[in-house]
């Protein structure tokens, strides 16, 4: 069964077409990554299917559910869990309350006005900081943790809302080589510890070769292309729109 | 009560009150304009809610009193208090700049808003250890006083006097903003700062000029006012509201904006006056609500 | 709970040691100290800047003296519904406000609620028959033995340290705490699953409810209630008091409550410049001690 489906997906700024009809399905345990140049729509297709943006056009099918144009904070009690290209955290919270912050919401306790939230979710929220790898930073406060930590941390928030399709939009940006290839390994250890699906955008093809299962490439808000690593390496569209360019 | 409706609206009937109320609303709409195109270019570049705005007015009016009270009634002394008032405000917004405004731009907005309402107690109260508790007036200048002919009605000059410099005011900052490269500097602020110093731009000096600026048009509303109002040191309270809805209206940055939301805000009150006495009050805030929560921009600024 | 107990007890003693003018004063500070509090959880917690919170002391000031003079009730019964009324009429001008705000961020949602503060203040003016328009409503006098400072005193701790409780439960709870995620990251938090909007409404009709009672509280200790309770010169007050005492704090606003009351009485008693004098005060605040008199007990997690 597909766990996504995106028929059609049109979006438009002003004049610009920045999605032109975008169909995609990801499979359930797929560990899909979206690549294409600067501008080809990768950002914009995130927002849309997570409901940031209104498509003009097409549908978004969770589980076979149309989800076409709903807001985040539903999107996020159905099961869709996301992470940003700018890493996006709770910054004057310490982590063990990101997390919390994350699993409340998720128990749906957000609006519970009376207990105390110190002690709620405590030790699941360490699980989850100790399943990325952040254990002893619990009582650190997010904004002053290292850029590659924020990241981690914003993907233990993501998974305290036990989702089953995981977006991430450019999860390696900003970090150097090698500690690009460690994490997007981490992301594809847990995800298949929990039987997640993943989506992701990435730059980097030595990550996208080292973890993909499938590839779609984006250009101009359209797909060019898609298909195994080893299908995708050798179209020559691909090639000649963006392989090449960064060969 | 439809009758007593039908009653209140008589005055429709009649040109010549239709167009004593139209110049009325007008010449209100200019002296609005002065004050809120100072508070709209204010926020469009320095990005600051200046609730002394007010205050600057009145003390431009003050110190109109204070020059017409050397000559009054002659062309001369009205005259040197319209500089005076202009010059003495732009030295007065430059000081207040560079003082105390610079030190909290990047502060988070209650800070800059607690800074603009303490220059308007301070100032409020400076106002009445320098010139007293009383209402002061001042004389129109012989040559604007009594009346002109136009199209069968008579009008006040001074009133007419006003429009003409409104317009003259418009005008000159049009050019000055759509003209030379100090207003393309300007115009290019409201609408992306950061770009604006990454060319290179001096925004320091920049802020500094258009805070004067803004505080110079505003004492030169307070001079234009001071014949026709009662200079008073509760004269600031009402202003600044009239210029918030103005600026709101016409939206936050845009001259062109001050100007139409004047024109409209002066006419619609002077009507709504004769028409329903109390509401007109109402229907300019609710006005102002409307557009905030439909097009906060207003209707000639620029989207966030 | 052994820290609270030397404030309790001083609380619970000031009567006893003060004269009737600065019981009054005492009674001024409490009602302050909520609506200080109040106005903080929307501000520090909810990162919400409201200018036009004013609107809901004065709405509540005004519910409380129409309770007590328009609405043919026997003074006790009245009297006894003035805090449920108090916070009944806020919690829904509230909503009303709120609804139509909350869509809006930053200076826009500061404007609008501006706004809205000044419409209330023309309803005030002009509705003669039942606000008093400009003479406001006077004679409000709690009935028997609490029209007397030292009891009132106590009368209005009873009310408003089980408010100041509710409030900070509030804060500490998961409502609380998603309200501080909010403030530090909205876009963020709706991708955990929380809806913004809702939320801050919520916070936004709880504070003005609270800020609403303590109108009503100094409404009938003061003896009256004026249109002037509304004007935009009245919507500094509140945020003085926070930043004062410091908005990260949760006390910190009911310290900076204090402060500033007592300094008013200080200074108004001497000169009639205290805007000066408060004009003068902000500034050397905002410039010298942002972080307020608790500044230096700043959360951790702030």
């Amino acid at each position: 069964m597909n766990i996504l489906r995106v028929e059609g997906l049109t979006k438009r700024f002003g004049g610009l077409e920045a999605l032109g009809g975008v169909d995609l399905s990801i499979a359930k345990g797929d560990f899909r990554a979206i690549i294409g140049p600067n501008g080809a729509g990768k950002s914009t297709f995130f927002n849309t299917i997570t409901g940031l943006l209104r498509p003009d056009a097409g549908r978004v099918l969770f589980e076979g559910r149309d989800v076409t144009g709903q807001p985040p904070h539903l999107l996020a009690r159905h099961g869709v869990g996301r992470t940003f290209q700018i890493t996006s955290v709770f910054h004057d919270l310490n982590a063990l309350e990101n997390v919390q912050v994350a699993l409340l919401a998720h128990a749906r306790q957000s609006w519970s006005a009376w207990p105390k939230a110190g002690a709620l979710h405590a030790a699941r929220a360490r699980e989850l900081l100790a399943l990325v790898g952040l254990s002893t930073s619990a009582g650190r406060i997010a904004g002053t943790l290292a850029h590659g930590d924020q990241k981690r941390l914003e993907l233990a928030i993501a998974l305290a809302g036990e989702p089953r399709l995981l977006l991430l939009d450019e999860p390696t940006a900003g970090m150097a080589a090698q500690e690009r290839l460690e994490s997007i390994r981490l992301v594809h250890r847990v995800a298949r510890e929990l039987g997640l699906s993943c989506v992701f955008t990435e730059h980097d093809m030595a990550v996208v070769f080292a973890v993909a299962t499938h590839i779609t490439v984006l250009h101009q808000g359209r797909v060019l292309a898609e298909g195994t690593p080893a299908e995708v390496r050798s179209r020559r569209e691909v090639q000649q729109v963006y392989l090449g360019e960064a060969a | 009560m439809i009758d007593s409706v039908v009653q209140q609206l008589a005055w429709v009937q009649n040109p010549v009150v239709v167009a004593r109320q139209l110049l009325a609303g007008v010449s209100n709409g200019m002296l609005l304009f002065l004050i809120s195109a100072g508070l709209s270019l204010i926020f469009g570049v320095l990005r600051i809610i200046n609730f002394a705005h007010g205050v600057l007015f009145m003390f431009g009016a003050f110190l109109a009193v204070s020059l017409v009270g050397l000559a009054p009634g002659t062309t001369g002394g009205f005259v040197s208090a319209l500089i005076g008032a202009s010059a003495g405000l732009a030295v007065l917004g430059a000081l207040l700049e560079i003082g105390l405004l610079r030190r909290i731009y990047r502060s988070p907005h209650e800070y800059q808003l607690l800074l603009t309402f303490a220059l308007v107690f301070i100032l409020g109260d400076v106002a009445k250890l320098i010139w007293g508790r009383e209402d002061n007036s001042v004389v129109t200048p012989q040559l604007l006083t009594g009346s002109t002919h136009a199209f069968g009605v008579t009008f006040p000059t001074y009133r007419l006097f006003l429009i003409a410099v409104g317009v003259a005011v418009a005008v000159a900052l049009w050019l000055v903003l759509h003209r030379t490269r100090w207003g393309i500097f300007v115009r290019a602020a409201t609408m992306d700062r950061g770009m604006l110093s990454a060319l290179g731009v001096n925004t320091r000096w920049l802020f500094t000029a258009v805070f004067a600026l803004g505080a110079a048009l505003a004492g030169l509303g307070g001079a234009l006012a001071a014949p026709i109002v009662a200079v008073g040191p509760g004269l600031h309270v009402q202003v600044i509201i009239d210029a918030f809805v103005v600026v709101v209206i016409g939206g936050m940055g845009s001259v062109l904006g001050a100007l139409a939301a004047s024109l409209l805000v002066g006419v619609v009150n002077a009507f709504g006056i004769l028409a329903v006495p109390g509401a007109a009050v109402v229907l300019t805030f609710a006005i102002m609500a409307v557009v905030l929560i439909v097009r906060p921009h207003g209707l000639f600024g620029t989207p966030e | 709970m052994i820290r609270l107990a030397v404030p309790a007890l001083i609380l619970l003693g000031l009567p006893f040691a003060l004269s009737e003018f600065w019981t009054f004063i005492a009674i001024e500070v409490l009602a302050f100290a909520l609506y200080a509090v109040s106005f903080n959880v929307l501000l520090g917690y909810g990162g919400m800047l409201s200018f036009g919170h004013a609107a809901f002391f004065g709405v509540g000031g005004y519910a409380a003296a129409i309770l007590m003079k328009k609405a043919g009730l026997p003074a006790g019964l009245a009297f006894a519904l003035v805090p449920l009324a108090a916070l009944a009429v806020s919690a829904a001008v509230a909503v009303l406000i709120g609804f139509l705000s909350v869509h809006r961020s930053g200076i826009y949602f500061a404007m609008l609620t501006f706004a809205f503060q000044m419409l209330l203040y023309t309803v005030a003016l002009k509705a003669t028959g039942i606000t008093g328009g400009d003479d406001g409503m006077t004679g409000l006098k709690p009935p028997g033995a609490l029209g007397r400072a030292f009891y009132y005193y106590y009368f209005a701790l009873a009310l408003v340290a089980p408010a100041l409780y509710v409030l900070y439960r509030l804060v500490s709870s998961p409502f609380g705490i998603t309200l501080r995620a909010l403030r530090a990251n909205p876009r963020r938090v709706q991708y955990v699953g929380v809806n913004v909007r809702a939320h801050q409404l919520a916070t936004f009709v709880i504070s003005a409810a609270f800020a609403g009672l303590a109108g009503a509280l100094f409404a009938l200790s003061s003896g009256n209630v004026f249109p002037g309770w509304l004007n935009w010169t009245a919507s500094a007050t509140p945020i003085v008091m926070a930043v004062l005492g410091g908005v990260h704090t949760f006390l910190g606003p009911a310290l900076g409550a204090a402060v500033y009351v007592v300094l008013e009485v200080l200074i108004s008693g001497r000169t009639e410049y205290w805007p000066l004098a408060m004009g003068v005060i902000i500034v050397a605040l905002v410039l010298l001690m942002p972080e307020g008199l608790t500044g230096f007990t700043r959360r951790k997690d702030a």
